[in-house]
């Protein structure tokens, strides 16, 4: 994954529904990726190790193993970027599956530009994984830069308390990336932590009065409901 | 001795009894010999009546019986002259002696009779009270399981019988449903007596002329026109239970525990028609909206697409753009109308979770604008929250259904270009969130059906709704424990207003140290 190549991003996916496949292969074909598939967990495990794809998009919904077991199993020796699928409703599974190691979700039905999105920022990560994060970030009119640990907005500095610096901080760390609460509490607030939901509300609420125009319709921190928060993309 | 209705009969004294009226035989002599010196022997006959008659009352007949007896030696022994003799010197005494011990028998045979009367009216009193206290409970209880222990609590407390209620399967075959099956015994004998008991209608087994070596005493219960159980008794004394007076009580018992059973049958069979009346009514509901709301979507992408398979060349390009702009709304609304019927059959199932952690009312209005953006059109939406609006204890992702379907519902009803304005306000105990649109409100009393399953406005056809959306809004919110309602605002347009409780406030948050700003403002 470190060396950069010439090659098309090569996505493994392991979905079990043809008519699916069959939507998927064109779309990401005609994006400039290359496609493969398998059916069963078991065998996109196999795929996996043998094809070395760049990003892994996985069905939650298989026939034969779960999709929380397919990507416990792949993180044991790989960190492809793994990307899941999942109903709407079945938030749970998505924070299963993010806290078991995948990277990000999509929800049936999406759209193509959806997915394609999820893909590149999962494929950035995935590069960047011994790399450092970009210190600089411009997001509509908001900049938040890393290294000065400065953010501001229409080139006004805004004043940020050190807990809502640190977890605007985290998100900005993984911009496009959807992360869990429970990801978020830990990594601002502390292990002990992770079941306190109302501090993220509360400071997120505060954050967003800070750099959003509409608190209640943001642009910048987006909600990911039942799931976590994603900090929008340049 | 038995229980105390049991029908136990006193008049069958033990031999205390017998010590007593000897007892009271002694004191009647002592009264007279204190009386003897002022009056002549014959009136000291009178102690003796008196005696005996207390006697009878107190201790039964056979007790009065043997006091005359004693009364009339004790009289000779010690007032009769001579004195402190059996013999008499006056025949005449052997004339008061007989009259003696027949008046003296006679009062208390009449005496004992009152006696035994008064009881009978009493254990008759308690015992018409014990079928009243069942009865007063019966009437309360709906569920089988419930009347059954009801019934057997009363039988034991009453008769002290221990004892089982047995119900037929489909196959008219008696089965153990409440009491401890342990007290039929081993083996299969007493459920045959039982068996024959319900086939026959006839009560079987202990204590009747039917199978009478058996262990328990079976009782069918006679509903109107078949027997709907048997209940097996094992009782502590058999005899004082099968007495007539006893007897007729059980059986009042086990008529009074028939009844309950039909009575609990026949709700149950009510109920059930109900329940399948109403699934009548929502499959045909479901149906006529599935032939029409699914088929429209399902017509337009149908068509949309197989034009441009196969008309490729004859659409121009916007044209072309025009029809793929159809079949994504058209899929986009097949979507939401599955989500709606998934939500419905979870909400209708009683399946609905609600798994409930502290969200601002924010966060869910926004996530819901966020998904209502590609039916928005042109509606301006103004969101007025208070910044110090509470945090509420709620499902978000259920709650985010709700906002949004009483978006969608506005932006169906609601002219393109007229606002949208969202409002949420803190009360003492609850919080409450209202979305107001500028449309043409709702029709005059309908202000509560629109939340039943399948209503749908006169202008449904346009809409294209199910008529869930709304239905689906207020199961969710109830299921928070808060009320959603609609009504018409005074100045034109129609307004959803649902309230969440406070039932208890999120945890405080230590305020962050403020004065330490580790961010430098300038460069």
């Amino acid at each position: 994954m470190s060396e950069p190549t010439g090659d098309a991003p090569l996505v493994l996916v392991i979905e079990d529904e043809p008519q699916m496949l069959r939507f998927l292969r064109p779309a990401l074909e005609g994006h400039g990726y290359r496609m493969i598939e398998a059916s069963t967990g078991r065998d996109g495990l196999t795929q996996a190790a043998t094809r070395s794809p760049d990003v892994v998009l996985l069905d939650l919904g298989l026939p034969d193993q779960d999709g929380l077991t397919v990507t416990a199993r792949l993180r044991e020796w790989s960190q492809t970027p793994i990307v899941v699928i999942s109903a709407r409703g079945r938030e749970e599974d998505k924070v299963a599956a993010l806290d078991a190691g995948a990277d990000d979700y999509v929800t049936k039905p999406f759209s193509v530009p959806e997915l394609l999105a999820r893909l590149r920022v999962a494929l950035r990560h995935g590069a960047r994984s011994d790399g450092a994060e970009s210190p600089r970030l411009v997001i509509g009119d908001v900049e938040v830069d890393l290294e000065k640990r400065r953010v501001t907005r229409a080139g006004e500095p805004v004043h940020l308390t050190p807990i809502e610096y640190r977890l605007l901080a985290e998100l900005a760390r993984h911009p496009g990336k959807v992360l869990t609460h429970s990801h978020l509490l830990k990594q601002v607030w502390g292990p002990a932590s992770a079941q306190q939901s109302h501090y993220l509300r509360v400071y997120m609420a505060q954050l967003r009065r800070k750099l959003e125009e509409d608190p209640a319709q943001p642009r910048i921190l987006l909600t990911e409901l039942g799931v976590g928060y994603r900090l929008a993309e340049a | 001795m038995a229980g105390p209705w049991t029908g136990s009969d006193r008049s069958q004294p033990g031999g205390q009894a017998y010590a007593k009226s000897a007892v009271a035989v002694v004191a009647c002599t002592g009264i007279a010999a204190l009386m003897a010196p002022w009056f002549a022997p014959a009136n000291l006959i009178m102690v003796y009546l008196l005696g005996v008659m207390a006697v009878a009352v107190a201790l039964g007949r056979g007790p009065a019986v043997v006091a005359s007896f004693l009364s009339v030696v004790a009289f000779d022994y010690f007032f009769v002259p001579p004195r402190y003799t059996f013999a008499v010197s006056d025949t005449q005494y052997l004339v008061t002696f007989a009259v003696m011990l027949l008046a003296s028998i006679l009062i208390g045979t009449l005496a004992a009779r009152l006696r035994t009367q008064a009881l009978a009216a009493r254990i008759g009193e308690h015992r018409s009270d014990a079928l009243v206290r069942l009865s007063r409970e019966l009437v309360a209880l709906q569920d089988r399981n419930r009347i059954f222990a009801a019934v057997l609590r009363h039988l034991e407390e009453v008769f002290e019988s221990r004892g089982v209620a047995l119900l037929p399967d489909a196959a008219q075959r008696l089965g153990v449903v409440a009491g401890d099956a342990a007290l039929l015994g081993p083996g299969a004998h007493e459920l045959g007596v039982a068996q024959w008991a319900f086939d026959a209608g006839q009560s079987a087994g202990l204590g009747t002329t039917t199978l009478p070596a058996s262990r328990c005493l079976h009782l069918p219960l006679r509903g109107s026109g078949r027997e709907l159980g048997v209940i097996a008794l094992e009782p502590r004394d058999i005899r004082s239970l099968m007495a007539p007076d006893s007897f007729r009580l059980l059986l009042a018992f086990a008529n009074h525990a028939a009844l309950a059973l039909e009575r609990a049958a026949l709700a149950e069979q009510a109920e059930h028609a109900r329940v399948q009346s109403e699934t009548e009514r929502l499959r045909s509901g479901l149906l006529s909206s599935v032939s029409h709301d699914l088929r429209t979507p399902l017509a337009v992408i149908t068509g949309a697409a197989s034009t441009l398979l196969e008309d490729t060349d004859r659409v121009d390009a916007s044209a072309r753009r025009e029809m793929l702009r159809s079949i994504a709304d058209e899929a986009a609304r097949l979507n939401r109308l599955v989500s709606n019927l998934l939500a419905m059959t979870r909400l209708e199932a009683g399946a609905l979770e609600v798994r409930r952690s502290w969200h601002s009312l924010e966060e869910v209005v926004g996530a819901a604008l966020r998904r209502l953006e590609p039916l928005r059109g042109g509606r301006p939406v103004r969101v007025t929250l208070p910044p110090g609006l509470p945090l509420v204890a709620v499902d978000d992702v259920l709650l985010e259904q709700v906002v949004f379907n009483l978006l969608e519902n506005t932006v169906k009803h609601a002219p393109s270009s007229t606002p949208i304005e969202i409002e949420g306000r803190a009360r003492e105990h609850e919080v409450e969130l209202s979305i107001a649109d500028r449309g043409p409100g709702l029709a005059p009393g309908s202000e509560e059906r629109v939340f039943e399953k399948f209503y749908r406005g006169d202008d449904s056809r346009r809409t294209g709704g199910v008529g869930l959306g709304l239905a689906i809004c207020r199961g969710v919110v109830e299921a928070h424990g808060g009320r959603l309602r609609a009504a018409n605002r005074p100045d034109g347009g129609a307004v959803f207003t649902f309230t969440l409780p406070l039932d208890q406030a999120a945890p405080k948050i230590e305020p962050e140290p403020a004065a330490e700003a580790p961010l430098r403002s300038s460069p």
